[in-house]
């Protein structure tokens, strides 16, 4: 036998890909890719339907981990060694610059994503039951990837750095009680300093960076054992109902799990434990729809793989991340602004400190956590769920509008500047 | 649609490389090498032979810097200006062309930024000469780099850059510190001049300030102080080298020997002939200073500059707040005066001092350092324009015994004051009296109040 045929075959041990089996074995042989179903509802994949937000925001993450680790390779978390650094990457180390502008980017990218991908799982109604928690864990990463972003965002230990997180530490410390001490804790003294920047370092390496990772990992597993990515809604129409067999408990007491009835199959006892069908084409119709995960699925995820990171590395072609002046306690710009997505915060915070800093924040936060199960309507349908859409589509509106005023309209002492004007002495 | 994903995949992988590529040409050939190269082709023209030649020009293309933990900075720039030190470059265009008159401040330890400017750590032209947003240091104008010599060299005379003392003499005369700090000491009208030559480096802003303050600075409340040209270079390079910046001790300005000459100014302008004889000429309050020279050591006579009570407890010789090289420059002229020095002294003196005139004196010399005569005139004429004061311009103090008490006049240095308004429709007037007594001590304002009280002039009668 060919020995290098024989190689091949132990490496990737399964059959050829133009067998079904082989297909099958590509998927649960693989520890990589089994995550995914060997099957796959072919409607699911629509681009239409879900915009792979979670896969583009996903993949930035893989994006920054890759250029963030490089990064560290030249960079020193103190000062003023940190912004010497900064220097050196752009004008020493070879695509020092395009490194570091990936990176910014897919970080701004990656703050965004997340964010589109919560509104599109809420317009779908993808957090009902049974994902209500992972739209928690959603919310969850939310925040860590914010957590990451700010606490990169004093690296480069420039102006622009020093002041966003001084505004944006201060914001927190309007908190009543806690405030304070949290921001004491969190910069290693009273005001942004060199212990402040190796506690932001140590976060955004290693503990945010670990965190965002085991949610992350939660939210895929959980996500698999739902049931895949979501339906779409237009096939919600046309899916008839299931006759549904509960399974998992006696008759009186509550049932574990209700699934669909099929003529045509056993239920084995891990089904029966899981509360759930192990193999889920039942229907005709819904064999119809199912297609192998390879090709479809992985080559649609691969091309969202490479447009993210051509979009994010033509971004980096053309626009450089900002560096000012070295970070100067003494020289207080006006307006100094918090990193662009806490500027709607920093607007609430200008008209009210506990109300705008604290209490509006902390309000959306736990309402956000809540939604799923606020929301008790069982219906996806956008006809059935008016409401909810338009509660929701308002404190989308008021977030991005309040950051458009605050990064836009604000000029010194924070008065109202239409960025159309120019004033003059103002740096 | 199935059938075509590989494809698209394919193509996507190939805008992916092609953007790869296009990250390379982007960071392309630098143009420090293009410069290397061109050097090694001028070095070569003087090798003998064609070996020697294709050594020259084949040598390795690498960074150059020089790394200054003394002064905070990393300097690149001898990565393009190849020929500084190297004197047969003398005629080679730049940036390759030699620096003359260079030692003792060497590349390898001064760098160059620290006299010239610019960013240190680029590579680049235009981000190197400092001309990009946010680099606070462009390259200074030629005529004026020599003012960079006063970051280093903070007192006494710089050989060879005589406007950063005369600066430095018009800062301290003219009554700057009344409106600006300075180092701590100082009004609060101004800003803040202590980072001045550090944070908003534009000679030509400056010098044109200078001359007349609203024409570069619209309703700045500073007054024109009519100063000529050269005053407002001067001032203008004292301006350039105001920076904390922390040198190391390498650089500092202490390991400077001071001369006898910047010590007879400081004699004469501290005027301590009031007090003081020398060979016996000169008044008989104080020791004579000839004398004391040879008595003590100059350590000793340092001690004794620095604070005059901490060897003799209730001498009336005030402290003069003298900087390490002024006091080592008014010791090297003790040690070296004759009595020809305090007669030629006193004779540029326009009349003898009596003992009384002695604290006068002091106070006298605390008005001018602590910038009252700035708005108030050396002569306490006042007259510098206050928009919407009372009278519309700083008052005179010649009369101020008219209207106040010597009690109250201390009372106003102590605690300042604002000066009523002629029309409260319209703006605060700019210049007003700022409390002084956490700068001045009770004994500096005293002495002041003492020299106010000696000039003043009664109202003539009806």
């Amino acid at each position: 036998m060919n020995p290098f045929r024989e190689a091949w075959q132990s490496i990737v041990r399964r059959d050829p890909l133009s067998t079904d089996k082989g297909k099958s074995e590509l998927v649960f042989l693989n520890v990589w890719l089994h995550i995914h179903p060997a099957k796959v509802k072919k409607e699911n994949l629509k681009v239409k339907h879900t915009f792979y937000l979670g896969f583009i925001t996903f993949f930035l993450f893989l994006i920054l981990v890759t250029t963030g680790v490089a990064l560290m390779v030249y960079y020193r978390p103190q000062s003023p060694q940190a912004y010497q650094d900064m220097k050196d990457l752009q004008f020493v180390v070879y695509l020092g610059t395009f490194l570091r502008n990936m990176h910014r980017w897919a970080a701004h990218g990656m703050v965004i994503c997340v964010f589109l991908h919560m509104c599109r799982v809420f317009y779908t109604g993808s957090y009902k039951r049974p994902r209500q928690f992972n739209w928690v864990i959603g919310v969850v990463l939310f925040l860590l990837t914010l957590g990451l972003s700010f606490t990169g965002y004093l690296l480069p230990w420039d102006q622009l750095a020093f002041w966003a997180i001084t505004v944006g530490t201060n914001i927190g410390s309007y908190a009543p009680l806690m405030g304070a001490r949290i921001r004491e804790l969190l910069l290693g003294g009273h005001t942004v300093g060199e212990s402040a920047l190796l506690r932001f370092y140590v976060l955004h390496v290693a503990v945010l960076p670990a965190l965002i990772t085991l949610f992350t990992m939660v939210h895929f597993w959980r996500m698999r054992k739902d049931g895949g990515l979501s339906r779409p809604v237009w096939k919600l129409d046309q899916d008839e109902p299931a006759q549904l067999v509960t399974i998992g408990a006696p008759a009186t007491i509550a049932p574990l799990a209700a699934v669909p009835a099929s003529q045509d199959k056993t239920y084995g006892l891990m089904e029966v434990v899981t509360g759930r069908p192990i193999f889920e084409t039942v229907s005709m119709e819904e064999e119809e729809d199912a297609v192998f995960s390879y090709p479809y699925a992985f080559f649609r995820e691969g091309i969202a793989l490479l447009v993210t990171v051509a979009t994010v590395m033509a971004v980096s072609l053309f626009w450089k991340a900002p560096l000012e002046e070295l970070a100067n306690p003494a020289k207080t710009p006006n307006p100094a602004k918090a990193p662009w997505y806490f500027l709607g915060l920093q607007e609430l915070v200008s008209h009210s400190a506990l109300l705008g800093g604290v209490i509006v924040p902390t309000l959306a936060v736990l309402a956000l956590i809540a939604i799923p199960y606020i929301d008790s309507n069982p219906s996806r349908r956008p006809a059935d769920r008016k409401w909810a859409i338009r509660a929701f589509t308002l404190f989308v509106v008021v977030n991005v509008v309040l950051i458009i005023v605050g990064t836009f309209f604000r000029g010194p002492g924070w008065a109202f500047v239409p960025p159309w004007v120019h004033i003059a002495g103002a740096e | 649609m199935e059938r075509r994903l590989p494809q698209f995949f394919f193509a996507l992988s190939m805008i992916v490389l092609a953007l790869m590529l296009g990250a390379i040409w982007q960071a392309g050939s630098p143009t420090w090498k293009t410069y290397q190269q061109e050097f090694h082709r001028l070095e070569a023209v003087g090798e003998p032979n064609a070996a020697a030649k294709s050594d020259v020009v084949n040598a390795a293309l690498v960074i150059r810097q020089d790394l200054l933990p003394g002064l905070q900075r990393v300097d690149r720039c001898t990565t393009c200006h190849l020929g500084a030190e190297d004197p047969t470059m003398k005629n080679a265009p730049q940036p390759f062309a030699f620096h003359a008159n260079l030692a003792p401040h060497i590349p390898a330890r001064f760098g160059c930024t620290v006299c010239h400017g610019g960013q240190g750590l680029a590579t680049d032209k235009q981000n190197a000469h400092g001309k990009v947003p946010f680099w606070q240091e462009p390259l200074l104008p030629r005529e004026y780099i020599r003012a960079s010599c006063g970051r280093c060299h903070k007192e006494g005379e710089v050989p060879g850059v005589p406007e950063l003392a005369d600066g430095r003499r018009l800062f301290e005369t003219q009554g700057c510190r009344g409106c600006h700090k300075l180092n701590g000491v100082g009004g609060t009208i101004g800003p803040d001049l202590t980072e001045e030559g550090a944070i908003r480096r534009f000679p030509e802003w400056l010098e044109r300030h200078f001359l007349d303050p609203n024409a570069v600075s619209r309703n700045s409340p500073m007054p024109n102080f009519h100063f000529t040209k050269e005053q407002a270079r001067a001032l203008t390079f004292y301006m350039l080298s105001l920076t904390s910046e922390q040198m190391g001790t390498y650089y500092s300005s202490v390991r400077l020997i001071p001369s006898a000459s910047y010590g007879r100014e400081l004699f004469v302008e501290k005027n301590c002939i009031a007090c003081h004889s020398i060979g016996g000429v000169g008044a008989k309050n104080g020791p004579d200073l000839g004398q004391a020279a040879k008595q003590h050591s100059p350590g000793w006579l340092d001690e004794q500059l620095v604070n005059p009570q901490l060897i003799y407890p209730g001498s009336t010789m005030p402290a003069y707040d003298l900087e390490t090289n002024a006091r080592k420059a008014i010791i090297a002229f003790m040690a070296s005066a004759t009595a020809e020095d305090a007669q030629s002294i006193l004779a540029q003196r326009t009349k003898p001092l009596t003992p009384e005139d002695a604290a006068i004196e002091a106070g006298k010399q605390s008005f001018a350092r602590f910038g009252c005569v700035g708005c108030h005139g050396l002569q306490l004429q006042g007259g510098v324009p206050n928009p919407n004061s009372q009278g519309g311009e700083v008052p005179s103090l010649l009369h101020a015994s008219d209207d106040y008490t010597k009690e109250e006049v201390i009372k106003i240095i102590q605690n300042g004051k604002v000066p009523p308004v002629e029309n409260t429709a319209k703006p605060a007037a700019p210049l007003y009296m700022p409390p002084w007594k956490s700068v001045l001590t009770d004994e500096d304002i005293h002495r002041i109040a003492d020299y106010l009280w000696s000039l003043q002039k009664k109202k003539d009668a009806w």
